[in-house]
């Protein structure tokens, strides 16, 4: 009911705003902003240290690309570090709690024998690792792509038993009319009802992925956005941060478009069912 | 309407649930073969919890179902079910959930989808099998229901509600729908609704259950000839006694 009310108050935003084409009002909104800040940065009003120019946002832009921050290691450089990085984090988290998740979600045991720890273990934050990582596997890749990989299993692991453990009984019952099996109900009732859920828990733990980059390339290297960042604060070069941050952004950006479209295509059925949890 | 044997004999079944206390006492009849037989009382009667029984999903406290005098052991192919909310699996296509059983029991795929499409034609649901449940009316929805209970090819047709959901219209529609279904492919009805009407359009017998805990109070012989009229007197005369019934 919530949830259909919602919609439909969306859809009545959603095409014109002020007679405007809603696309270039959200274009128009930022450019404004952007300027005011300009403005505010000319006139003296904004400290240039703690507040850079967008204009020199810009220029800081193509030197990062060109020249590269500390010099000789491009943006590129960083990006590729950095994707790499959540990737194979990600995949990895991805592996162990799916199956994790659905295995506890389909068991009333294990469901309650893991709940106090799951909901322990999520709390502690990827940052407050990061020593005892170092401690156990060096200041090198492993590291880090273990604490990545920390930050994205609980998003993946608590929607994954959400979704496993919410299976409308309905199915489950219709299922067992139609001659299933054990197997066949797993891989032909519970897995597909579960998949929108699983989908949300991957596009939040991508999101994690994301946020936790700038702890997890804190030390042990100077290759990748959160490293760039890093040195960026040792110098207080405010204007290299915000440009990386701003390279973060629109790399979370674009994955989670990427995400979007790759639901749409695999489950087409399920398109605007799930809400995401956050 | 010839009817021939003792299809399903539910006997002295009684269903306790913990503390809630007894939902079924001492539930006693018979279905014969080819009739169509409906249950109807007051919500929460336990009627639902008869059906779900009678399909195996559910085991009896006491007592026992025998269908053609063999005791059932969990569900089977020799029934099938359809829910109040479909229960159809909204990840599959209507032709895709008609198949879903038939594809457990590994039956090639060309031999299921042909049977499967001769089910759409069945429910008159002909263009629209490749649509999901959620691109499709709740009628239509309940089409698919029927025609995915009817692709194993059971004799026995539990329904439970099916049309609870449903606007009047298309209810009404649906009633002489599951008629002419039910006269060209010969099954065995048990229908479970708390409507009373649609109860005396449909069948050839209605049993009147009581409500906590859950028991054969009446049983009317609907002597109707069909098409049947709503507004008849007749029709009207067995209303107010199946009402009075279920008190």
């Amino acid at each position: 009911m919530k949830r259909s009310t919602k919609r439909s108050v969306d859809q009545q935003k959603s095409g014109r705003i002020l007679g405007m084409p809603e696309q270039a009002v959200k274009i128009a909104t930022v450019v404004v902003l952007i300027g005011i800040w300009e403005m505010l940065s000319q006139a003296g009003i904004l400290n240039p240290l703690h507040f850079p120019r967008p204009s020199k946002l810009i220029a800081t832009f193509w030197e990062l690309v060109t020249v590269g921050y500390p010099t000789g290691i491009t943006v590129w450089v960083h990006i590729k570090a950095t994707v790499v990085r959540i990737l194979q984090g990600y995949a990895l988290a991805a592996v162990v709690a799916i199956p994790m998740g659905l295995a506890i979600g389909r068991s009333h045991l294990l469901l309650r024998a893991t709940n106090p720890i799951i909901t322990f273990a999520r709390s502690i934050a990827v940052i407050s690792l990061l020593p005892l990582a170092i401690v156990w596997f060096g200041v090198g890749e492993l590291s880090r792509i273990l604490l990545i990989a920390w930050g994205c299993f609980w998003a993946i692991l608590t929607n994954t038993v959400q979704g496993a453990r919410q299976v409308d009984v309905n199915y489950i019952n219709a299922a067992r009319m139609l001659s299933t099996s054990k197997t066949q109900l797993f891989f032909r009732v519970i897995l597909p009802a579960t998949l929108p859920r699983i989908f949300a828990g991957m596009k939040i733990g991508l999101g994690v992925g994301f946020m936790v980059i700038i702890a997890v390339e804190m030390v042990g290297t100077i290759k990748g956005l959160g490293a760039l960042i890093q040195q960026a604060r040792f110098y207080y070069s405010s204007h290299i941060a915000i440009d990386g941050m701003i390279f973060i952004g629109i790399f979370g950006l674009l994955i989670s478009f990427t995400l979007d479209r790759l639901e749409r295509i695999i489950l087409p059925w399920a398109v605007g069912l799930e809400e995401v949890e956050r | 309407m010839s009817k021939d044997g003792v299809e399903v004999l539910v006997d002295r079944i009684t269903k306790c649930f913990g503390a809630d206390g007894m939902a079924l006492q001492d539930v006693s009849f018979r279905l014969f073969t080819n009739e169509f037989l409906s249950i109807v009382g007051r919500s929460g009667c336990g009627k639902s919890t008869l059906l779900n029984i009678i399909a195996g999903l559910l085991s009896p406290t006491e007592g026992k179902v025998l269908i053609n005098g063999q005791p059932i052991h969990g569900p089977g192919q020799d029934r099938g079910m359809v829910f109040q909310h479909s229960g159809l699996f909204p990840w599959l296509t209507a032709v895709e959930n008609i198949e879903f059983g038939p594809r457990n029991r590994g039956i090639p795929r060309d031999q299921r989808r042909a049977r499967a499409m001769e089910l759409i034609e069945l429910v008159r649901l002909k263009g629209f099998e490749n649509k999901y449940p959620r691109e499709l009316s709740g009628g239509m929805q309940q089409r698919v229901a029927i025609a995915r209970a009817m692709a194993m090819d059971p004799k026995i047709l539990l329904m439970d509600e099916p049309f609870g959901a449903l606007d009047q219209l298309t209810r009404e529609d649906m009633q002489r729908e599951l008629l002419r279904i039910w006269e060209t492919k010969k099954k065995t009805i048990l229908f479970v609704t708390h409507a009373i009407l649609e109860a005396i359009f449909l069948s050839d017998r209605v049993i009147v259950f009581n409500s906590k805990p859950g028991y054969v109070k009446k049983e009317f012989v609907i002597d109707l000839p069909r098409p049947r009229q709503k507004s008849s007197p007749q029709f009207m005369r067995y209303y107010e006694e199946i009402y009075e019934a279920i008190g």
